[in-house]
């Protein structure tokens, strides 16, 4: 079964170039959501294996939101969308809980090898 | 291997048991499929479950008959709702040793077969299944 | 694989401008009135065009992005550093990168703007005293070759770029509660709150007034009665949600509150947390605590950051977390700042544990970590372990409490209506798409852009209507507690009822259809399961039943069990009761399995009713539980052990699709025509219409429609008509037409079931629903039908 995501970032744009690499990689994408209130809610709703969080995002940060996701649900695997120059954020998020991280610009096959690897399946 | 016999008119037919979800008695009236192709008797409601229902003599270019079907034969054909409109159900029987038709006119037929000294015609499901979808594309 | 950026380029250019634009608003608002929450949305402007711009491969516009980030974020740091200059430059930047967008909008070479990066650069030094950490944007690039400017700049030294990034951490966080959540508006219309508004109105037919189409099963083996609707993806329903009702249920709800009922034993049970219906997770990485096996022992470990690596100090620190979940970390080289900074030599990291998870736990918990490659994990001669272990403490402890969400209530007809419109806008943005394809090839992309970013929006509305459409269970399930009180002393029974998980949400439309059905099932439970207390006595269990409602949530499922600890059902019985009526031959319920047998106790009228006085024997009313759980697309399962209770067990799909149809008739058949398509109906002599041609015309407003003939269209025999009948106008494709048909039968709120094979292959109809009566109808897609 597919595995299913749920991909949070504040640009339609991001989203959809996101979903299209999940797409060609075999997952399903469940959900999305445009800020961290929203991620956690949808978090909630979907319980997704896997979420992309963003990190600045408009009425709440993708850290605040990694630590309610994983306040809510400890196993829940949270890789951060980070571009370079947020190292000390993503470290942050790291401290929050989140399982992994991707840096932008992405590549399809890299985005889909970290994933693969945080969910065990390499 | 156990097939449900079922006749349309006099002649028998028979499908593997495995590709028979139930037999049930057809609604006084179906609802008619828009535009489908004329061996499409219609749809009906099987518990919440919408069937498309199509006449099995229809389906085989069988000759018109007189005597009105009294049975549908659901077939467990996954998530496809499909039912064959026949004129009864005879039972379940054991049917071996089935030889391919000879002249083989459709895919929907898997073969013949001898059942208690008198013929029966063995259908496949698949067959069956693709000649529907036919109907469908071959009309447009 | 290369990604084929040139899909992206039309929403990139939407979304950049967007971004741009209200940068420009943002920065004279903020000559106005600086404060922080209009520094920190265009710090996200800046950094959303930069991400995007950079993924595109468009450099300039990437570094330019960045640079204004790098003086937004220093204006951030500190607001009196905001002057009429900064706005300014600031201004120019933004316009700039607005004409860089539309440069690669039309296809042209973006400017380089060097001059003005030069001015943000000495901004951002002289502000802040910082020299200018290298910008770093593309160091991949899918459209062209990165270029090498880009490149050698990605390599170069983190550090720099995390410290001066660091400050940025809190600040947006920060905001969140002050900004509240405009996003939340229309959540949860809370019906349990105000019943009076969750009323649905005009809406005929109740679950009960079914008619069953005469589908009766046959004498066949067990293979051939086996339940149907095992794939029950489709959904259906059997009539409207009973407002009403549910508005009653509310207020009795209201009148008894759960625990009065409960022993206290119990009551703790009752607010125990619920159990979590926890997803099956593929693999989750190991995080929490290490199992406790296993003796203390240290291990040598040596590992190495994959060269590929972007950002080697970020790595690190993410093995470094893992490893400190599992234990102590009594030696590390290089130490954790030079880590974090990305100064590892080789990308090879030295390293002790003190651990019980053994080497086998060490390779657990990096086997999830990527672009990490462990080189050797060996016993360390160690020096005795310390006695305890201590984990790193949760971050998520100190998780800082929810922002409080604004709720509005919204009336249920109008998220109706929403979903509706939703469902419509869906079908008319696969319209635009179809029209695309005719479309002169260069004429093609620029639609297929915008039918892109249409289905986005759509779907994104979509998703957000049917969120707010969840309700609760407890909407339904707070009136049990006073209706087991009523049963179980009329029937003079000791009853404790616990409900768990009733938060969880379902679509609103389940919700209303499930309201009997669980009543049903909880006095089934109760009148017919649990024993009297003395038979209870005499079986040495407690006097008090027990009757447990669990609400579970299993990925795209809401799964509720209802269970009583009583006597159980007796397969035997079922079989033979099941026989005697002629529903089962005794060679078929031979070989039944005990599971099968239970389920024929929603055959109607097989009642194991021999102990039961009550005249609503276990039997009836079953299988109008079944049907209604299998209507909206759900399954029923029975478990029962004799002596030990009976379980029922309801799988359900979390929404269903709702649309409003008119109904019409031609002939003998009914159709649904989805309302929002429909302009209004009229009467009038179709044969005193004047003509063009072949065809009739109906005067409308100041226009006149052309008429087409339902029967004709579908390919359904009328017989013809003389003078008076209605005509339904309705939007197509290409204008309004009028559809002439036999009688208009009103409006209905149905779910909608998609075609399932061969039905799909026919063109015109957009779906199937089963009306109050049982009766299949199809809706029709008009335009393609007129098309076809």
């Amino acid at each position: 079964m597919a595995k299913r995501v749920l991909v949070v970032d504040d640009a339609i744009f991001m989203r959809n170039m996101i979903k299209d690499i999940f797409a060609s990689g075999g997952f399903e994408v469940v959900g999305e959501a445009a800020n961290g209130l929203e991620a956690v809610e949808k978090y909630k709703e979907l319980k997704p294996d896997l979420t992309t969080m963003d990190i600045v995002m408009p009425f709440k940060s993708g850290i605040e939101a990694t630590r309610e996701i994983i306040k809510a649900d400890s196993s829940a695997v949270v890789i951060m969308c980070s571009a370079l120059g947020q190292e000390s954020l993503v470290m942050e998020a790291i401290e929050a809980g989140a399982s992994d991280f991707i840096v932008k610009p992405f590549r399809a096959e890299d985005v889909l090898a970290v994933v693969k690897k945080v969910l065990g399946e390499t | 291997m156990r097939h449900v016999i079922f006749r349309v008119e006099k002649e028998r037919y028979g499908l593997p048991l495995s590709a028979v979800r139930e037999v049930v008695v057809p609604p006084a009236r179906f609802t008619r499929v828009p535009r489908a192709p004329s061996a499409i008797t219609g749809v009906m409601n099987l518990r919440g479950r919408v069937v498309t229902v199509v006449e099995l003599r229809q389906l085989l270019n069988l000759p018109d008959s007189p005597t009105p079907p009294a049975r549908v034969v659901l077939l467990d054909r996954g998530r496809r709702d499909l039912g064959l409109l026949v004129t009864d159900v005879d039972g379940i029987e054991a049917v071996e040793r089935v030889s391919t038709a000879p002249g083989k006119l459709t895919p929907a037929i898997r073969g013949v077969a001898r059942l208690g000294g008198l013929g029966v015609t063995v259908l496949d499901p698949e067959g069956l299944d693709a000649a529907v979808v036919a109907l469908f594309t071959h009309s447009k | 694989m290369t990604m084929d950026m040139s899909r992206y380029l039309g929403l990139f250019i939407s979304e950049a401008t967007e971004h741009l634009e209200s940068l420009g608003r943002d920065l004279v608002q903020l000559e106005r009135e600086g404060t922080a929450t209009v520094v920190d949305s265009m710090f996200r402007h800046a950094h959303s065009v930069k991400g995007m711009a950079s993924s595109m491969g468009f450099e300039s516009i990437a570094i330019l992005a960045h640079r204004v980030e790098d003086l937004v974020d220093a204006v951030r740091q500190d607001r009196a550093r905001l002057d009429r200059d900064v706005v300014d430059l600031l201004l120019t930047a933004a316009d700039t990168m607005l004409a860089q967008v539309r440069a690669v909008a039309e296809n042209q070479q973006p400017d380089e703007a060097s001059a003005l990066l030069t001015q943000l650069g000495n901004r951002v030094t002289a502000m802040t005293g910082k020299g200018l950490a290298t910008t770093r944007v593309a160091k991949v690039t899918a459209l062209k070759p990165a270029g090498t400017e880009a490149g050698a700049a990605g390599t170069a030294q983190a550090g720099g770029g995390a410290a001066s990034s660091s400050q940025v951490a809190g600040a947006p966080a920060s905001t969140a509660s002050t900004t509240g959540s405009a996003a939340e508006g229309v959540k949860s219309a809370d019906a349990g709150a105000s019943p009076g508004s969750a009323r649905s109105p005009g809406v005929v037919g109740l679950a009960g007034a079914t008619v069953d189409m005469g589908a009766q099963g046959l004498p066949l083996p067990p293979d051939l009665l086996a339940p149907p609707g095992t794939s029950s993806d489709t959904a259906s329903t059997s009539g409207a949600p009973s407002g009403a009702a549910a508005a009653v249920a509310a207020a009795m709800g209201l009148v008894a509150p759960a625990s009065t009922d409960l022993g206290d034993g119990l009551k703790a049970a009752a607010s125990a947390p619920v159990p979590e219906a926890g997803p099956v997770r593929g693999a989750s990485p190991p995080r929490a605590e290490p199992e406790v096996r296993g003796a203390m022992q240290r291990w040598a470990v040596r590992l190495r950051i994959a060269p590929t690596c972007q950002v080697p100090g970020v790595r690190a620190f993410l093995v470094h977390k893992r490893l400190t979940n599992l234990g102590t970390l009594v030696d590390l080289r290089p130490a954790l700042e030079e880590l974090k900074a990305g100064r590892i030599p080789d990308g090879y990291i030295q390293l002790e544990l003190e651990t019980t998870a053994g080497d086998t736990g060490i390779h657990a918990s990096l086997r999830n970590v990527a672009e990490v490659e462990v080189v050797s994990v060996k016993p360390a001669v160690a020096a005795p372990a310390p006695a305890v272990a201590a984990p790193a403490a949760s971050e998520a402890a100190r998780a800082s409490p929810d922002a409080t969400a604004r709720t509005v209530r919204v009336r249920t007809e109008l998220l109706d209506y929403f979903l509706d419109t939703v469902g419509e806008l869906m079908l008319a943005t696969a319209r635009l798409r179809e029209v695309g394809k005719v479309l002169p090839e260069n004429a093609r992309p620029a639609l297929e852009e915008g039918v892109y970013r249409l289905h986005t929006l759509v779907k994104d509305l979509h998703d957000k209507v049917m969120t707010a459409r969840m309700t609760p269970l407890s909407l339904i399930t707070d009136r049990l507690p006073r209706a087991a009180r009523d049963i179980a002393r009329r029937k003079e029974r000791e009853v404790d009822l616990v409900i768990t998980g009733a938060e969880i949400e379902l679509d609103r439309a389940i919700l209303d259809e499930l309201a009997d059905p669980l009543m049903h099932l909880l006095r089934n439970c109760i009148d017919h399961g649990l024993e009297s207390p003395e038979e209870r006595i005499a079986a040495k269990k407690g006097p008090r039943g027990r009757v447990l409602v669990a609400v579970k949530r299993a990925r795209d499922r809401v799964i509720i069990e209802i269970e009583d600890d009583g006597r159980g059902m007796d397969p035997g019985k079922l079989k033979s009761a099941a026989v005697a009526r002629g529903l089962l031959s005794v060679e078929t319920a031979a070989r039944m399995t005990d599971r099968e047998a239970f389920l024929l106790s929603c055959l109607p009228g097989v009642s194991t009713a021999k102990d039961i006085t009550d005249i609503s024997g276990r039997g009836v009313g079953m299988d109008a539980v079944k049907r209604v759980v299998e209507n909206v697309g759900g399954t029923l399962e029975i478990d029962s052990e004799k002596g030990r209770g009976t379980r029922f067990t309801l799988r359900l799909p979390l929404t269903v699709a709702v649309v409003h149809l008119l109904l019409v008739e031609v002939g003998e058949e009914v159709f649904g025509l989805p309302i929002a398509k429909v302009v209004g109906a009229t009467e009038a002599d179709g044969e005193a219409l004047s003509r063009s041609r072949e065809t009739a015309l109906l005067p409308h407003g100041n226009s006149l429609l052309p008429v087409h003939s339902l029967d004709t269209l579908v390919g359904v025999p009328a017989p013809p008509r003389q003078g008076a009948r209605p005509f339904v106008v309705m939007d197509a494709d290409s204008g309004r037409v009028a559809l002439a048909v036999d009688r208009l039968l009103g409006q209905e709120e149905v779910v909608l079931k998609p075609l399932s094979r061969p039905l799909d292959l026919l063109p015109g109809l957009s779906g199937v629903t089963i009306l109050g009566s049982g009766r299949p109808v199809f809706i029709l897609d008009v335009p393609r039908l007129l098309s076809a």
